[in-house]
């Protein structure tokens, strides 16, 4: 049974990785803090009683930029060699789509036409 | 390790395949598993035909027969049809971009383990009570009433299996995606390797629906819930959405590896770079959105409406556009090249014209109001088993032929293969092409007998004839396959003379560790670019050094076997119980059924546990043991 064989890696490269980490970090609070933001609006504006023709939207609209930050830094699609990942996720959530529409419009739910 | 260990016993071959993590034996696994599922459905085909061969016959009872028409569609496709192209995939496709294993060699093995157990679990229902009897679509309105176990069978059987299929899927994208050697971009990847990834992206995406609607029809049938039950508020055509989103891919992910295999047949035997190498990876791509796009057409008569018949029409002619490119682009390579009419050449050479027939009546059921009288006929039947037969089976025989010196270094017989073949073809258009003539003149598909002095006796007798030829065709291949592995004559490097891409520049048998080196590629058609410029040996992308190698694994027949025991219990649990559907209320109550169940499951989640917590970190193949592989290699190429 065999280790993995690994080289220490230098004091520059380690520098360099920590940097980048301390980034990402970064990254990943600012993130994570608007989106707790954008809940406490959501909530709020229900909670306000304002007009449902105006909060549905902006919830819709929030949730949106939502998922977005969830992807881009939650899920690393920011980052590089995630072209595949991107390219499945989109083709999956169009066919989704693509699935949903048909059932609402064309053949099932609604009446067919 | 397989090189050092020339002497085995059978224990510890048995032991070695049991615990394999290698593509190259899984391939094999997948081979002896496909081949006796396609063997079992061959059987299940000729009771058919005997049953039809003449009217009012009472060979098979009514019910036994829904069972072996549901038994032979399953089968074939989920048993035969796709485990026997993931073992040509598994031969070629780490061979083909110059890799040494799939990407995740473990789920390779928990894959294939998967599909075995499933397999095994939904023939059992021979056995224990009786078959699945609601057709391969087992369409909810039929299954939910079907009395006994036979859909349960078929809903847990076919879960297991699909999820082996998907976990493999997942790891051929990953191993496409992530580890082709130096030099091999997408546009050099062989047409094989590009199909397996366009097949496995359709795999990724078709299974979720089929997963999704076998559970909801096992909690339907075994849990009490009431999806598909229409008189608690159910929807059965949910299910006809959910497999056919499921089930038109699921007829390209056949199709696509066999326009692969095809692809590299004529350019080899045509001796020529396949024409159109672009266009065809386009058209692979296409095909296989499009396939997404369709579904729907399964259902024209369901009453969708016409604009919704409408859209699905246009969209299912739409993909009659990328398969004629292939179609011509084949013809086209073997236009002007010196071709070689050996057996694979000659399987490929018979898929154009019969592959076409079944595209051009495909064409025409897609025309919606034709489709109202060509419905559930024999039309139907003639139409998909001209384009699977005609293209998935012979894709499958041709790369039997063409890959097995691959597989097992010694080539099949060509005289024998070239018997069967015509054996085969001839049998294949005698069965099949008359029945477009019985659908036409009026008769029904899934009918167990017929009257006589319809005008449908000759017709039926001509086609159970066919079938008998067929029969004969696998029975010769068969004992040509016996033959040549008892003779056992090695052949060395390149068997064929013609090879072109990078499998064929290996030794034979091909070492365990695949390459010596990572080969470097400098186009497509690797191997034929470095035999025009090279003396016909790769050059290395990287020096000789230790390269790290997974280690066998027994979890992944532990894994599985817990989900076929686990599958038992989900089986009897609803038997005779209170909230049961009328199909099982009546049975026996079986106490037993939970523990068998938690028993299976705790197998299973064990088996996760342990391969998490344990750390497997695989062993380094040494510089020294390659350099002397080498050596053994070159002395055996100078004697």
């Amino acid at each position: 049974m065999a280790e993995i064989k690994q080289e220490p890696m230098s004091k520059k490269k380690l520098e360099y990785v920590r940097r980048e980490r301390t980034k990402e970090m970064r990254q990943q609070v600012v993130s994570f803090g608007l989106m707790i933001f954008f809940t406490f609006i959501a909530f709020g504006m229900v909670a306000m009683d304002i007009d449902a023709s105006f909060v549905i939207p902006v919830v819709i609209g929030l949730a949106f930029v939502q998922v977005i930050l969830q992807f881009f830094y939650f899920m690393h699609m920011k980052d590089k060699g995630h072209e595949f990942a991107k390219l499945f996720m989109m083709t999956g959530m169009f066919f989704a789509l693509s699935f949903i529409v048909t059932f609402i419009y064309i053949v099932w739910i609604g009446s067919p036409i | 390790m397989a090189s050092t260990a020339k002497k085995q016993g059978v224990g510890s071959v048995l032991w070695d395949y049991l615990t394999t993590v290698d593509h190259k034996k899984i391939a094999i696994l997948y081979l002896i598993a496909g081949g006796f599922f396609f063997v079992l459905g061959g059987i299940e085909a000729m009771l058919i035909r005997i049953q039809l061969a003449v009217p009012n016959n009472d060979f098979l009872s009514a019910g036994l027969f829904n069972e072996v028409i549901t038994m032979h569609g399953t089968t074939m496709i989920f048993l035969a049809a796709m485990p026997l192209l993931f073992a040509f995939m598994n031969a070629t496709v780490p061979l083909q971009i110059g890799a040494r294993d799939v990407a995740f060699p473990f789920l390779n093995a928990l894959g294939v383990w998967l599909f075995i157990f499933g397999g095994i679990f939904l023939n059992l229902s021979w056995f224990l009570g009786g078959a699945p009897d609601a057709g391969w679509t087992s369409y909810a309105s039929l299954s939910i009433a079907s009395a006994g176990h036979g859909i349960d069978f078929y809903a847990l059987g076919l879960q297991i299996t699909g999820a082996g299929t998907l976990i493999s899927g997942i790891n051929f994208v990953t191993t496409i995606i992530n580890m082709r050697a130096p030099g091999m971009t997408y546009m050099r990847m062989p047409l094989m390797t590009w199909t397996t990834l366009v097949a496995s992206v359709l795999i990724v995406f078709a299974f979720p629906p089929l997963t999704i609607g076998i559970f909801l029809l096992m909690f339907d049938r075994m849990f009490g819930s009431s999806f598909f039950l229409v008189e608690t508020g159910g929807n059965t055509i949910i299910w006809e959405h959910l497999f056919w989103i499921f089930g038109h891919p699921e007829v390209y992910i056949l199709i696509l590896p066999a326009f692969g295999i095809f692809s590299e047949i004529f350019s080899t035997f045509s001796r020529k770079r396949l024409f159109g190498y672009s266009a065809m990876v386009f058209a692979t791509v296409l095909i296989g959105f499009f396939g997404f796009m369709v579904w729907a057409h399964h259902m024209f008569t369901v009453g969708l409406g016409p604009t919704a018949n409408a859209i699905f029409a246009v969209a299912t002619m739409a993909i009659a556009v990328p398969t004629g490119i292939k179609i011509f682009n084949w013809v086209a390579t073997v236009w002007g090249g010196s071709i070689e009419f050996t057996t694979p050449m000659l399987y490929a050479l018979a898929f154009i014209p019969s592959f076409t027939m079944g595209g051009v009546t495909g064409v025409m059921q897609a025309a919606a109001p034709a489709d109202y009288q060509y419905h559930d006929s024999y039309f139907i039947v003639a139409h998909f088993h001209y384009v699977i037969v005609g293209g998935v089976v012979f894709g499958l025989l041709a790369g039997l032929h063409y890959y097995w010196p691959l597989m097992f270094g010694n080539m099949l017989s060509e005289k024998l293969g070239k018997i069967t073949f015509v054996l085969f073809v001839i049998g294949f258009h005698t069965t099949f092409l008359i029945q477009h003539f019985l659908g036409l003149w009026g008769m029904p598909r899934r009918v167990f007998t017929y009257l006589d002095g319809q005008g449908y006796n000759t017709a039926n007798i001509v086609s159970s004839i066919g079938a008998l030829l067929m029969a004969i065709a696998v029975i010769i291949l068969v004992i040509n396959i016996i033959m040549t592995l008892a003779k056992n004559q090695r052949v060395g490097r390149d068997p064929w003379g013609d090879g072109r891409t990078l499998e064929w520049s290996l030794p034979l048998p091909v070492p365990y560790y695949n390459f010596a080196q990572t080969p470097l590629v400098r186009g497509l058609d690797a191997y034929w670019i470095e035999k025009k410029a090279n003396n016909g040996k790769m050059m290395p992308a990287e020096s000789l050094e230790d390269f790290h190698m997974p280690n066998n694994s027994f979890i992944p027949f532990v894994l599985s076997f817990g989900l076929f025991v686990a599958a038992f219990g989900a089986l009897y649990f609803a038997s005779g119980k209170e909230w049961a559907i009328d199909a099982v209320a009546d049975l026996p109550q079986h106490p037993w059924a939970l523990w068998v169940l938690i028993l299976g499951l705790a197998i299973t989640f064990g088996s996760m546990i342990t391969r998490s917590l344990k750390d497997d970190l695989g062993y380094y193949v040494t510089k020294e043991e390659v350099l002397r592989d080498l050596e053994e290699e070159e002395q055996r190429r100078e004697n």
